[in-house]
């Protein structure tokens, strides 16, 4: 068990796809304007990266390496399309909302980075464990990065007003230079506690 | 050679899975899909045209006024008195992707709503022309797309000039405009088709 928590751990902080792995940074900058997107955004990256985890765990020991990133570029872009289908389905309101996001699931190099660097050579529970870990990692970072966009940006949290209607939000919140100026604020701030961490140790 | 026909048969084999999964999903999933994009539009003839009114489909190729914007369908309008009004489905290029959206005009060349049905602009900014509580116009609570309402079909429809603009999105803002103003002239050539030489 501790094994396992271990691998959650580790895409929660000391391995953190965005803030230490520093991969996906695009899609990143791109939903975190508001919460609600950052949120919906979590729940179909978590679902693309654990069941494609799944999969190329299954398939590790058949799939020949002269060609795995095409394989697992495949096996990303069914499970993609699986949720856009779905979603657009069965859950309409939520598919308006993210459409715009689905297509960067696809491309997202943390996605095809687990698939190589993680499930290629581990089991399968293992690889779902990565895939939770790598989904908290992704969440808690976008979700934070969002709030502070939105409250600055938009003078609301998750749609909710939080200043007062008179607030004039800083248009510049919303707009990418202020995504990656976070996102540096939260890198130096996860760097240095880590840091801080180690010299104690 | 060997090696060459062994990846790609395991290729071929993870992809046709891969394929009849989707195919899986997709045949549960499409019937839904079409009658939800069925409702939609019906919903959305109703809100550009709002009142008790009938619409029927008009399959009429029509001259593009604008090489950008595309016309994917249009709606004949009727009440008990006869022909109102036409609805035109076009799509024009937005600054991710193109704007499907509905534009309804009547017969006295004026606009009587403009509805977006698909578009993939970016939230908090160009998303906004399609958020009725977004006003524009602060003071009169006008939305983006309730300025065109009324608007006649000859006006220029040039955002920062005639149409209020969102801020941060003049891409959006454009295209939106220039959809109008296309369905409004292909609207102005019908209905003098229509009525005929006067």
């Amino acid at each position: 068990m501790k094994k396992y928590w271990r691998i959650v751990w580790n895409g929660i902080t000391p391995s953190n796809p965005i803030l230490i792995l520093a991969i996906g940074l695009c899609s990143v900058v791109a939903v975190t304007n508001s919460v609600q997107n950052a949120l919906l955004m979590t729940f179909v990256f978590s679902f693309v990266l654990i069941f494609s985890e799944i999969i190329i765990s299954l398939l590790r020991k058949v799939i020949p390496g002269d060609i795995r990133v095409p394989i697992f570029v495949l096996v990303i872009a069914t499970f993609t399309t699986i949720a856009t289908l779905l979603s657009r389905a069965y859950f309409n309101s939520i598919y308006e909302a993210i459409k715009l996001y689905i297509f960067l699931v696809v491309v997202n190099c943390i996605i095809i980075g687990r698939a190589e660097a993680f499930s290629y050579q581990n089991s399968i529970v293992d690889s779902i464990f990565d895939g939770i870990g790598m989904s908290i990692g992704y969440g808690w970072v976008i979700i934070a990065m969002a709030a502070v966009r939105e409250v600055f940006g938009n003078g609301t949290i998750a749609g909710f007003r939080v200043f007062p209607a008179s607030y004039s939000p800083a248009l510049v919140m919303i707009l990418p230079p202020a995504g990656f100026l976070i996102l540096g604020v939260l890198v130096g701030w996860l760097e240095f506690t880590l840091r801080k961490k180690k010299v104690k140790k | 050679m060997n090696k060459i026909l062994k990846l790609t048969l395991i290729l071929g084999i993870i992809g046709a899975i891969s394929g009849g999964a989707l195919a899986a999903v997709y045949k549960v999933t499409g019937p839904v899909i079409r009658a939800q994009d069925a409702k939609t539009l019906q919903v959305g003839l109703s809100e550009v045209f709002p009142g008790d009114y009938q619409f029927e489909r008009l399959n009429e190729e029509f001259e593009l006024p604008d090489p950008v914007v595309q016309i994917d369908g249009a709606y004949i309008v009727k009440s008990n008195k006869g022909i109102v009004g036409l609805v035109l489905q076009v799509t024009s290029p937005g600054s991710q992707a193109p704007i499907k959206m509905l534009v309804g005009t009547k017969k006295d060349r004026t606009v009587s709503g403009v509805k977006i049905l698909e578009s993939l602009e970016t939230p908090g900014l160009g998303a906004n022309a399609s958020n009725p509580d977004y006003y524009v116009d602060k003071e009169n609570k006008l939305s983006f797309l309730d300025q065109f309402k009324g608007k006649k079909i000859s006006d220029n429809f040039i955002p920062k000039e005639d149409v209020i603009a969102i801020t941060g999105a003049t891409i959006t803002s454009d295209a939106i405009a220039k959809g109008v103003k296309a369905a409004g002239k292909v609207t102005h050539n019908y209905f003098k088709e229509m009525e005929g030489p006067e």
